[in-house]
């Protein structure tokens, strides 16, 4: 179990996909201009990254190691076609407002990246702990940089106006250049605070 | 040889089973996903037309003027009594990929509304084309797609001068515009050339 936590809480900290393994950075500068893409793009990665390492893990067996990309491919790709469609037919709404993330997700290195150093060698349960860890790492911080991104480039949170109407939108911060800086400031953030947990960790340790 | 053969018909088998349980899927879901599309067409031509009643497929018989512009379908859109107008859907390129939308013109040559249906630009500027709380008027709380409402289609259409653009959005508010007047100016002209023009209220 305490293997398991940790697997779990590494994705959300000490190898936080964006922050410290540094992929599917594409997606995560795209999509967070505002916090209702940030969730959407945040829980359709999760879902679909947490059905492609159940699956590869399940058949990582009989996945000979010399064709295993493509396999990954079709798995991923083959998945998340799956979700679009049924998002389309019977979830219309949600399917209108996540429908530009669903390609994001395919070309996303971080389902690539997992089922390849994760999932291909380790048990099912694991795998669903490290989706788990990764996918809500990934949420995490897209919500955190959109609610900046959004607050401060349009005034609003989640559409709703929160700043004063005298306050004049910062749009840098919702064009790219105000993404990299932001997305800087959640590295330091996290640097910080992951050297902050390891203190306190070796202090129990040596007390 | 025998090793290759044995990783290709591994990869052969995933394709397969890839491939058919994708065919399922779509087989189960192509019915819904058409009756969800063609749900959510009717509701935007009744948007732009709230008197509509019934709607003829005439996109065989309208083609767009523009080669940046093309038109996917194209209505009648008729009340009980009369016909009211024709409305377009009309796709084009614009800041992030293809933007779509719906546009209505009244038999008054005058477009009878636009609705946006399609766009992939930057969330928080270009974007704002389809919100319904980003104003370009805002005391009289229009939005960018609501400024071509009642427009004459003999109009300039030009961004910054008769059409209010999206602040730092002038390539989204420039394509949006130029796919508004190609698809107005055609549905003008079907519906001179056809005999709802006699129909037509005058004076306008």
């Amino acid at each position: 179990m305490k293997k398991l936590w940790k697997i779990f809480s590494g994705g959300l900290v000490f190898e936080n996909p964006l922050l410290v393994l540094m992929i599917g950075l594409c997606s995560s500068m795209a999509v967070t201009s505002t916090v209702s893409n940030g969730i959407g793009m945040g829980l359709s990665m999760t879902f679909v990254l947490l059905f492609s390492e159940i699956f590869v893990s399940a058949f990582r067996k009989i996945i000979p190691s010399s064709v295993r990309m493509p396999v990954f491919l079709i798995i991923i790709g083959g998945f998340t076609t799956i979700v679009d469609l049924v998002l389309k037919a019977y979830f219309p709404a949600l399917s209108k407002s996540m429908g530009v993330f669903i390609p994001l997700i395919v070309v996303n290195c971080i389902i690539m990246g997992r089922v390849e150093a994760f999932s291909y060698k380790q048990s099912v349960l694991a795998s669903i702990f490290d989706s788990f860890g990764m996918g809500l790492g990934y949420t995490w911080v897209l919500i955190g940089m959109s609610a900046f991104r959004e607050i401060l480039g349009n005034g609003t949170f989640l559409g709703i106006q929160v700043m004063p109407q005298s306050f004049q939108p910062i749009l840098f911060f919702i064009l790219p250049p105000g993404g990299f800086l932001i997305f800087g400031l959640f590295i330091a953030f996290n640097i910080w605070n992951k050297n902050r947990l390891t203190r306190k960790a070796e202090a129990k340790e040596n007390a | 040889m025998k090793g290759n053969s044995r990783l290709g018909f591994i990869l052969a088998i995933f394709a397969a089973v890839g491939c058919g349980s994708l065919a399922v899927v779509q087989a189960i879901t192509a019915p819904a996903i058409a009756m969800q599309s063609q749900k959510a067409l009717d509701e935007s031509l009744k948007e732009l037309f709230p008197d509509a009643t019934s709607f003829e497929d005439i996109s065989s018989s309208i083609t767009s003027s523009s080669p940046a512009v093309k038109f996917e379908e194209a209505y009648m859109v008729k009340s009980a009594m009369a016909p009211l107008g024709v409305a377009i859907k009309a796709s084009g390129s614009s800041y992030g990929g293809t933007a779509k939308l719906l546009v209505g013109v009244g038999l008054a040559r005058s477009i009878a509304g636009v609705k946006v249906l399609e766009l992939s630009d930057t969330a928080g500027l270009g974007m704002n084309a389809t919100s319904d709380s980003y104003y370009v008027d805002k005391t009289n709380k229009i939005t960018f797609p609501g400024q071509f409402k009642d427009k004459f289609i003999t109009d300039s259409f030009e961004v910054k001068k008769d059409v209010v653009a999206i602040t730092a959005a002038t390539i989204t508010s420039r394509s949006l515009t130029a796919i508004v007047k190609a698809a107005s100016e055609a549905g003008a002209a079907w519906i001179e050339s056809s005999a709802m023009a006699g129909a037509a209220p005058e004076g306008k």
